[in-house]
């Protein structure tokens, strides 16, 4: 080798390193870096730190976490997202009398991606319904399981949304707009709570092995608010986040030590501009980096967790193996202090997803299959632990179906937003109650009557979904809000929107 | 730095991010002054007082948006404001009481004691109201004078800044280095850094002139056009696809992108700039740039498939409406859709008539003529072309005709048991487009989503053809060619379940409209030339039962079906059933060498067929003719609301800005537009209106330094945020017309500045530096130059102008850099809608890479691309370990790394390839563009070192590292 062997025991080696890495121990929201940022100097000349939020805070972490409008009762939310649109007249809203009617063409306004029609055939549902329970709630065959929880459990049977048409209701359900370009639900938690966890990103989406949903990212986005405050891809099984592990040719030791090397120069750099609060937090994200690679595998990696629980959440089992995994991590990501979860049930189209326009059996069953398990599991484990209380978990599609058919022949139903099922759980929601009505035919809400997001008509508007939500998080859904275009924007609109009271603990 | 201000949002939610010098305005009386009613007072009002009593909102009588309404006696008989009278002001009792009964504002934080003490002065100074700042006529401000400027001020700009400082008791701020001044006015016009020649060659030049000669030599390169029409599309939210759940393409798109970048660098006056992107094509004569221009109009998120339609128009107008107004005027005006704005005195009836200028537009439906027009170098261009396409029609009708003789022989002569049943060959070429949706008339299909769209074999008009095809609720668009057999009348009949339409060489000939069952045939006699005539049936079925039967019949046969037999249904074929009977009978009938004679002339009319006319298009703006309908202000803002006669609006200017009534000529019959659009440019850049010149001055103001003189670039209302300099932006707006509204001498004037040369960093000055930070910590009065970080793109296209891959390829359809497959995994049908480009493609500048909305290149959006969806004014600047993350691991970052450490090698020259301490420092000097000390060397060469020795790093793989680790530097990244 050349000369440059020369330099092997030059200053740089062995000297900074171990200090560095102590350094990079120590917490990166405070003052960590305040060593580096000159502080003497101002001090000694008079400037106060605080006067311009310059130099006392190094990293001023936008996802720090915050304290809400008032006490909150839950901390997190897992959203189980039934992509597609679940049946409501299947799942949980028992309607006796459609059986007797499957076949017939009756009168009954129904709008979809078929249009609006003005009579239908009537699809009988085709599950039985049990009775379960302390409540009593019926509930068809598709979830025996979940069934076994339905006295933690508050049934929403009115939703309604403004779209029947999945691009614009998907975008609605996470965004409160069916507009693009609106920041998403996980999106405004993390605006408004920040993250006791900076190892771990605040607003996390697990996609069903499938594919995205339609609209990709923009389910996910933080619209006009900053990139921050985006909801990041998390995959369940190898490296969990998009770029997260170095790559095989730089070895761990490799990057510490370049890391290290960077640090000195940035360091360097920093003199003459030591008032610049953005360089010391671009010196401390590097740190925030390393943290994150150290600990964020750790919170996908199962091999902690016993057999019973693997057993629960059914990892064993092909049909359940996959979405059991991410409910487990769900619970994992929670207890790490990540603020929104989302899981995907159903992917990329048609039946690969919840959207069953041709036969109800064969994709309800498939999607319910793979499911009631692994949610049901992830409710005893919750509850187990305790984390139920402090968890909220949300249920539902971006709309349901139709009691009717969509074609001519067969079993399929076409979109439904006059009226569907979502459930919450945990997070101070009261379980074993059934709120809000459709109609006998499960086509439209009936009730509450006017008055909870939806203008003059019926039902619970997904607004009043996110209201509860916010709510539950401990914020006036009202106020909590968002300076952009000249107005102070927010999760729920313009109107003022109350939680669904009658599901609240 | 900030979008807008949003930080100053009500109530306690605050964000903040690291952003230079702060994240948080404070309140800018920190230093005694006499309180201004437009900086201290009306912000404030607008701020926490006028939601319940501004414009729209009066509670308790109180209007604290104008002076007559603030000193009027409220409905409790007290008054809020007594001019000159504290104690017997309301107001001040209220804002200082205790009792939560009575104290204002009853929700947020108190005001604070400074707050308090500047309304108390101020109604104790005798309470005087000025007109909001922005709505004032703009007047060219006296140039304060040398000894008020405290100093030699050469340049205008300076002497306001100046001013501003020794008001402040701070001084004229040191002046940064050279090598720091040429990256910082490089990156700032081009977005680039600059090159080392180009840095040796001023260091070098002693000379008076030597900036000057820096910034002319940066305002004349391409590259600026690059740069500063990124900031544009910014505004305008340009992107290459709609969003939603297709997010299908914009056509070319990509032209309009070039249009910006092509008039930035040809200098092209403002107000030519706005007008035609508004009213480009209605321009006396307009040129291609005019109608491209007009593109503008398509940038924004189109949804293919609303559940309302009604609704979704409206809120797409809302949309130009939001746009326009906040890029154009610096105003919220979309705050006044469903009711009076809560702030600004922007009454909804404004809204309303401003909608109106744009209520004709087309939406973008099917594309097609609707949205796209061809392009012409010229004249004589546009005639070869419409020449080549008469003569191509001409040649088709003529191989038509050839065709449709024999065919008529073979008819006339064929004789059949299932002759009746011969049906599908007067049709050619038909194709189907089907939509879902109910409808109670037919719809205007062509701005419609089709679901679905193919070739109709049968070649007849047939409502079951589309695979998606349902029972209810649907309707069809088929177009194709009718082949006439020879010059005769003939006789069209058309009955349909339910409504239909036939139109032939795009006359209507016999229309069946609305909801009703089969049996009342519509028919119609028009004469017709041999040949091949396009036609066209419109279709919808909405519920029970359904039919369509057309028909023909002319010289020498009778009727004869165009559409297809229900009994037929099922056994429709590939082909049409005149075609089989031929290929079935033909020779017999038709003789052997007829039959082949035939088969030549439908070879020869097939080859016609294929043959196009190729001509480039843009996507465009087009009206839906002459005389809008009316526009009417919705209740609430509900599209759906009742039209009533009352609320009826024309096209009127911000009544705020009294301006004169739009004067629009009454349109040509057959005019294609209304003219509208063009009363709306013309005022925005008429002498009357103070606003655009204003906004323009301050962006390009906002884009050298970091900040606007207005922080809240695209909001001027008074919930933005007050001008720190205002004679200097009004001295600026005027200097832009004085300059015939070109942006390069203003540039020029800027850039020449002492105010911009200002040092950003501190040496032997950090005693002043600390007192300045002390005295004006934001920097509001520009005591030192800000430094920034890189743009997303400017971060992209330095990893490649330093990795030696760059590309200058400017213009031309969006690039797609690689997209790792972790992130097309969030699709739907993952890579769907992106291409692939050559690594060459991908080096080009970022400005180029194709902007799909629901798939972001990854880095950058992790560096706070402007969002696609709304109009962004002023970019994010986050910092987030997400970050680091992608700039350490990331593919994009390693594939560079590696074609820089390879370039490094290369340069590092010297006879020893493996020379450590010369690719160090050639890796240092290329990043950095400045010379790189020996300290800095010895660290790099200890650093190689140490990842070759101690960790196991091969030794070429440890250049690699190192040059990695020179990407990541807080100095590549940040400009002084």
């Amino acid at each position: 080798m050349p000369s440059s062997h020369d330099h092997r025991h030059g200053q740089f080696c062995h000297r900074t390193r171990r200090e560095f890495f102590w350094e990079a121990g120590a917490s990166f929201t405070g003052l960590a870096l305040s060593g580096l940022l000159d502080q003497g100097f101002f001090a000694r000349h008079g400037y106060a730190a605080g006067q311009g939020g310059a130099t006392d805070t190094p990293f001023a972490n936008p996802l720090a976490a915050k304290p809400p409008h008032f006490a909150p009762k839950a901390k997190s939310v897992i959203f189980l997202f039934m992509y597609g649109g679940p049946s409501q007249v299947d799942t949980f809203d028992y309607k006796p009398k459609l059986y007797g009617l499957d076949g017939q063409t009756i009168e009954v306004k129904t709008k979809g991606r078929g249009g609006e029609k003005s009579q239908g055939r009537v699809v009988g549902p085709k599950w039985k319904f049990k009775q379960y329970g302390q409540c009593g709630k019926w509930v068809s065959d598709l979830f025996p399981h979940i069934a076994t929880h339905v006295d933690d459990i508050a049934f929403i049977h009115s939703m309604t949304a403004d779209s029947p048409i999945h691009g614009s209701a998907m975008l609605q359900m996470n965004s409160g707009k069916i507009q693009s370009g609106a920041p998403c639900l996980g999106s405004w938690v993390n605006y408004g709570l920040g993250s006791v966890n900076e190892n771990m990103p605040g607003f996390v989406v697990m996609l069903d092995p499938t594919g995205g949903p339609i609209s990709g990212a923009k389910n996910w986005s933080s619209g006009y608010m900053p990139a921050t405050y985006q909801g990041t891809l998390l995959r369940s099984k190898g490296s969990p986040i998009l770029d997260l592990a170095p790559p095989d040719d730089m070895p761990l030791e490799a990057q510490r030590t370049m890391l290290d090397a960077l640090r000195e120069a940035n360091t360097a750099h920093l003199l003459s501009r030591g008032d610049n609060s953005e360089l010391a937090a671009r010196i401390a994200s590097y740190e925030l980096a390393w943290k994150m690679q150290e600990h964020a595998p750790e919170a996908v990696d199962l091999a902690s967790e016993t057999e019973e629980t693997k057993t629960l959440y059914g990892l064993e089992n092909p049909r359940t193996a996959d979405f059991g995994r991410r409910c487990l991590l769900a619970r994992r990501l929670v207890e790490r202090g990540v603020r929104f979860v989302q899981l995907y049930s159903g992917g990329a189209h048609n039946d690969d997803n919840w959207d069953a326009h041709s036969d109800m059996e064969k994709n309800h069953n498939f999607h319910a299959g793979n499911t009631d398990q692994p949610v049901a599991a992830l409710l005893t484990d919750l509850k187990r632990s305790g984390l139920l209380d402090s968890t909220l978990v949300i249920w539902g599609g971006e709309f349901g179906r139709q009691p009717t058919a969509e074609y001519a022949e067969g079993t399929g139903r076409d979109h439904n937003s006059f009226g569907f099922t979502m459930w919450m759980a945990g997070g101070g929601i009261k379980g074993g109650v059934s709120v809000g009505e459709t109609d006998e035919l499960g086509s439209a809400a009936i009730s509450p009557g006017p008055g909870h997001g939806n203008g003059d008509k019926p039902g619970f508007h997904v607004k009043s979904l996110h209201a509860t939500v916010l709510h539950q998080l401990g914020f006036d859904p009202n106020r909590l809000s968002y300076f952009f275009g000249g107005l102070d924007q927010k999760l729920v609109g313009v109107e003022h929107v109350e939680p669904i009271r009658e599901v609240l603990a | 730095m900030f979008r807008e201000n949003f930080c100053l949002c009500r109530g306690l939610w605050t964000l903040t991010l690291a952003v230079v010098g702060s994240g948080i305005l404070l309140s800018p009386a920190a230093f005694a002054e006499p309180v201004d009613f437009s900086r201290d007072i009306q912000p404030l009002f607008a701020k926490r007082c006028f939601s319940c009593h501004g414009p729209d909102t009066q509670e308790a009588g109180l209007r604290l948006d104008q002076i007559a309404g603030a000193t009027a006696a409220l409905d409790s008989g007290s008054r809020a404001i007594v001019p000159g009278k504290t104690a017997e002001s309301e107001i001040l009792a209220r804002i200082t009481s205790s009792d939560p009964n009575t104290q204002m504002p009853p929700e947020g934080p108190r005001l604070t004691a400074a707050q308090v003490d500047a309304i108390t002065r101020w109604v104790d100074e005798g309470a005087e109201w000025k007109e909001h700042w922005a709505f004032r006529p703009l007047t060219r401000p006296v140039v304060p004078a040398a000894a008020d400027a405290g100093g030699d001020a050469a340049n205008p700009i300076d002497a306001f800044i100046l001013a501003g400082l020794a008001q402040r008791g701070l001084s004229a701020p040191p002046q940064a280095d050279k090598t720091a001044l040429i990256r910082r006015a490089t990156y700032g016009i081009t977005g680039l850094p600059p090159t080392e020649q180009e840095v040796r060659d001023f260091l070098a030049d002693d000379s008076a002139a030597a900036w000057e000669k820096v910034v002319d030599r940066l305002l004349a390169s391409p590259r600026y056009g690059e740069q500063w029409g990124r900031h544009w599309l910014d505004l305008v939210r340009y992107a290459d696809t709609n969003s939603f759940e297709r997010d299908g393409n914009k056509p070319h798109a990509w032209r309009y992108r070039d249009y910006v970048i092509r008039s930035l660098n040809d200098d092209k006056p403002y107000d030519q700039f706005v007008i035609e992107q508004l009213a480009g094509d209605e321009l006396p004569e307009p040129t291609n740039d005019a109608f491209i221009a007009t593109g503008y109009y398509r940038l924004g998120v189109w949804d293919d498939e609303p559940a309302d339609r009604e609704q979704f128009r409206y809120d797409w107008l809302d949309d130009i409406v939001a746009t326009t107004g906040q890029v154009f005027l610096g105003l919220t005006v979309n705050c006044a859709r469903c009711h009076d704005h809560k702030i600004d005195p922007i009454p909804q009836r404004d809204y309303y008539s401003m909608l109106s200028f744009f209520d004709n537009i087309t939406p973008m439906g099917n594309g097609g003529d609707q949205i796209e027009r061809p392009l012409f170098r010229d004249d004589a261009d546009r005639q070869a072309y419409e020449e080549k396409v008469a003569d191509l029609n001409r040649r088709r009708n003529e191989a038509q005709r050839a065709v449709n003789e024999i065919e008529k022989k073979f008819r006339d002569s064929w004789e059949s048991p299932n002759q009746a049943d011969a049906v599908g060959g007067d049709l050619d070429d038909l194709t189907f487009r089907f939509y879902r949706d109910s409808w109670k008339s037919l719809p205007v299909f062509d701005e419609l989503k089709a679901e679905d769209t193919g070739s109709v074999l049968s070649q007849l008009f047939d409502i079951a053809v589309a695979p998606s095809l349902r029972p209810d609720n649907f309707g069809y668009v088929f177009t194709g060619f009718l082949k006439v057999p020879m010059d005769g009348d003939y006789t069209f009949s058309l009955d349909s379940d339910d409504g239909s339409r036939l139109t032939i060489d795009g006359s209507v000939v016999a229309e069946y409209d609305g909801i009703h069952g089969e049996g009342k045939p519509k028919s119609a006699t028009l004469r017709l030339q041999a040949g091949r005539l396009p036609i066209r049936l419109d279709y919808f079925q909405g519920q029970h039962g359904k039919g369509l039967t057309v028909a023909w019949s002319g010289p020498g046969f009778g009727a004869r079906t165009l559409s297809a037999l229900q009994s037929r249904r099922k056994a429709a074929g590939k082909d049409s059933d005149l075609k089989k009977a031929i290929a079935a009978d033909g020779e017999r009938i038709l003789g052997t060498d007829g039959k082949k004679h035939y088969d030549e002339k439908v070879k020869v009319l097939e080859k016609l067929k294929k043959e196009e006319v190729p001509v480039d298009k843009g996507l465009v703006v087009t009206e839906r003719g002459p005389t809008p309908a009316d526009t009417f202000v919705f209740y609430r803002g509900n599209p759906h609301a009742e039209k009533k006669p009352e609320n009826k609006v024309s096209p009127a200017f911000l009544s705020i800005l009294k301006a004169k009534e739009p004067v629009i000529p009454t349109p040509a019959a057959d005019a294609k537009t209304s003219g509208r659009r063009t009363a709306l440019a013309r005022w925005l850049v008429s002498s009357d209106n103070p606003l655009p010149a204003r906004v323009m001055a301050n962006r390009i103001w906002q884009h050298h330094f970091g900040r606007g003189i207005v922080r809240s670039t695209s909001n001027f209302g008074m919930m933005g945020d007050p001008p720190t300099h205002p004679e200097l932006l009004d001295w600026l707006a005027t200097e832009l017309i004085a300059g015939n509204w070109r942006l390069k001498s203003l540039h020029k004037l800027i850039l020449l500045s002492q105010a911009y040369r200002a040092a950003a960093t501190y040496k032997e000055e950090a005693f002043a530096h600390a007192e300045a930070l002390k005295v004006d910590p934001l920097n509001d009065s520009f005591w030192r130059f800000d430094m920034r970080r890189l743009s997303a793109e400017e971060l992209r296209d330095s990893i490649h102008v330093a990795s030696g891959a760059f590309s200058p390829k400017m213009f031309g359809p969006g690039v797609y850099p690689t997209i790792p497959k972790e992130v097309m995994a969030g699709q739907s049908k993952p890579g769907a809608g992106w291409g692939d480009s050559s690594s060459e493609e991908q080096a080009r500048r970022s400005v180029y890479a194709f902007v799909k909305r629901s798939l972001i290149t990854p880095i950058l959006a992790d560096f706070d691309l402007a969002d696609t969806d709304t109009s962004c004014p002023v970019r994010f600047t986050t910092t987030q370990p997400t970050q680091a993350l992608g700039m350490l691991n990331g593919e994009f970052l390693h594939r560079q790394a590696r074609v820089f450490a390879e370039r490094v090698r290369r340069e590092a020259g010297g006879p020893d390839a493996a020379d450590v301490p010369a690719q160090v420092r050639r890796a240092l000097e290329i990043a950095l563009v400045r010379p790189a000390t020996d300290a800095e060397v010895e660290r790099g060469v200890a650093l190689v070192d140490r990842l070759d020795d101690a960790d196991g790093v091969s030794p070429s793989r440890a250049m690699e590292l190192f040059c990695l680790m020179v990407l990541n530097l807080n100095e590549f990244a940040y400009l002084d």
